[in-house]
């Protein structure tokens, strides 16, 4: 198959990469790194940029940098391989070494980055399709395709007629596990290089995903150090154990005292909703307890009720709400009952 | 579309082309230098078939710009063993049935190819997650797996004779 036609620029810096997004056209230019997520949607004809960029050359958005006062720095095009193979992310934030390494495949980690993991375009059954599919049903709410021979004769959505709110989903692995490390992005742009919270990074449309202006470019990504040594788990819903993304995901983590009492505790949820999302009761209903069968039940369910999944991928949404419910009580049992690494090695230190 | 002049390292050697910058580096492969040993499956970056090593790494070629890959190393199975003789991996292979149709070959040769220079000596466990971006739809993975570990043991029989033994790569310069 054949792509559409582009212009293709390879930028060595960030403030060149800055100054050709600055240039280009409004929503003209596609930015591109690893390729695993933008290369497959212009194969689809989902864009048609004038421009591609592609900055998998600039140096300095590469590796982690870690230090016990800082925290934890990641560039934008570490890859996924480097940051679940890294040592002090399997030691220090296991939940996030889980959760990358739930992405795709091996192949797939070689060449995806953190930066494009965060940045993916949200899914859908009714949009992630070729152009021929498409075409046939008159495109939908995200994408319109005005067909005379399509069965409607206007663009609707297909996971909720009527409505004028696109569902699609954010189907992301290392997002959930980074909101519950309380993760940052720095972001750069015209007037310079900001911190923002990945909570505040989502924008819950399927439409319109992420707060990154056609001007701006993610560089790093920043753990902060009060997050490290956090117990977690990352649990993933799929047909195939490799490749597939998710259909949903559950990432837990917990501070947990020597009398088993919760002293911190984040529970995210992804591929249930058109943006990664913390739990907002999970926190207050953990802190302060000990485990219990009904507290982990109901924290179980508060994350069913934050997850709004629909017909937007090929299992049922009454299957995949079930799964968060199964997945935080999983997860939940999990973080409270086994010590992390760095957790077990300072305790057995003393 | 206006071409680009592009010089990429393959298999060893400078290769020049004149491509549009939207070519994917699998059909440079195959297209513009006749390397039709990497396969397109699906297209879209699910099922292995265009792995190709890029400075070492699997990666996969269906979407990987040629353009972006200026400057890198690329070993595609046409470079794993020199013309007339099969590398260890391939070996295995041919030995245990590792190839039905042999669709999925060439993408399962480069990534155990990368596997066995990372880890020569790997647990069936991680095998198996090492080829999880591989898909086959005829051997049902079992004769592969036994494929990988008959190349695991030829590989260890003779290291030196296989380390030593010039990659098409390293060959030709």
């Amino acid at each position: 198959m054949t792509l559409p036609a582009f212009s293709l620029v390879r930028p060595q810096t960030v403030a060149e990469a800055l100054r050709v997004l600055q240039e280009a056209a409004p929503g003209q230019a596609k930015i591109v790194a690893g390729g695993t997520d933008l290369i497959p949607n212009l194969q689809m004809k989902l864009y048609a940029p004038q421009l591609v960029v592609d900055i998998k050359g600039i140096v300095a958005l590469r590796g982690i940098e870690w230090s016990p006062r800082q925290g934890l720095q990641i560039g934008a095009l570490t890859t996924l391989a480097e940051l679940e193979h890294a040592p002090v992310v399997r030691e220090q934030f296991p939940v996030l070494a889980e959760a990358v390494a739930a992405v795709a495949g091996p192949l797939q980690r070689n060449m995806g980055t953190i930066g494009g993991n965060l940045c993916l375009e949200t899914r859908c059954l009714w949009y992630n399709q070729s152009e021929f599919w498409r075409r046939a049903l008159g495109g939908c709410l995200k994408l319109p395709m005005p067909n005379p021979h399509a069965a409607l004769s206007r663009t609707i959505c297909h996971v909720a007629p009527g409505g004028k709110f696109c569902w699609a989903v954010w189907s992301g692995d290392s997002a959930p596990a980074l909101l519950t490390l309380d993760a940052e992005v720095e972001i750069a742009g015209p007037r310079g290089r900001v911190r923002r919270p990945l909570r505040d990074f989502y924008k819950n449309d399927g439409m319109d995903r992420i707060a990154l202006g056609p001007d701006e470019l993610l560089t790093a990504v920043h753990v902060p150090a009060h997050a490290a040594g956090r117990r977690g788990t990352y649990r993933k819903l799929r047909i195939r154990n490799s490749i597939d993304y998710p259909l949903a995901g559950v990432a837990v983590t917990m501070e947990v005292d020597r009398e088993g009492i919760c002293r911190a505790a984040r529970v995210a949820i992804a591929a249930v909703n058109p943006a990664p999302l913390l739990v907002p009761q999970a926190e207050t209903l953990l802190v302060g307890k000990k485990a219990s069968p009904e507290l982990i039940e109901e924290v179980a369910r508060a994350t069913t009720r934050t997850g709004k999944p629909l017909t937007t991928s090929v299992s049922t949404p009454e299957y995949r709400r079930e799964m968060l419910r199964v997945f935080t009580r999983r997860a939940l049992q999990t973080c409270w009952h086994n010590p992390g690494r760095a957790e077990h090695e300072h305790n057995s230190g003393d | 579309m206006e071409k680009i002049l592009l010089q990429l390292r393959v298999n060893g050697e400078t290769r020049q082309v004149a491509v549009p910058p939207n070519k994917l580096l699998l059909d440079v492969l195959r297209e513009d230098l006749g390397l039709t040993g990497s396969k397109r499956g699906c297209d879209d970056s699910s099922c292995g078939c265009c792995a190709v090593l890029i400075d070492g790494t699997p990666m996969l070629s269906c979407v990987a710009l040629a353009a972006s890959y200026v400057g890198a190393e690329i070993l595609t199975v046409e470079g794993l063993a020199p013309p007339g003789e099969l590398h260890p991996v391939q070996e295995g292979f041919a030995v245990s049935g590792g190839a039905q149709c042999g669709y999925c070959t060439p993408g399962f040769l480069i990534t155990t190819k990368a596997l066995l220079d990372r880890n020569p000596h790997p647990t069936l466990e991680e095998i198996r997650e090492a080829l999880s971006s591989n898909l086959c739809r005829c051997t049902g993975y079992m004769q592969i797996y036994e494929s990988v570990r008959l190349a695991l043991e030829r590989w260890a029989q003779a290291p030196r004779a296989a380390g030593a033994r010039p990659s098409a790569a390293e060959g030709r310069d």
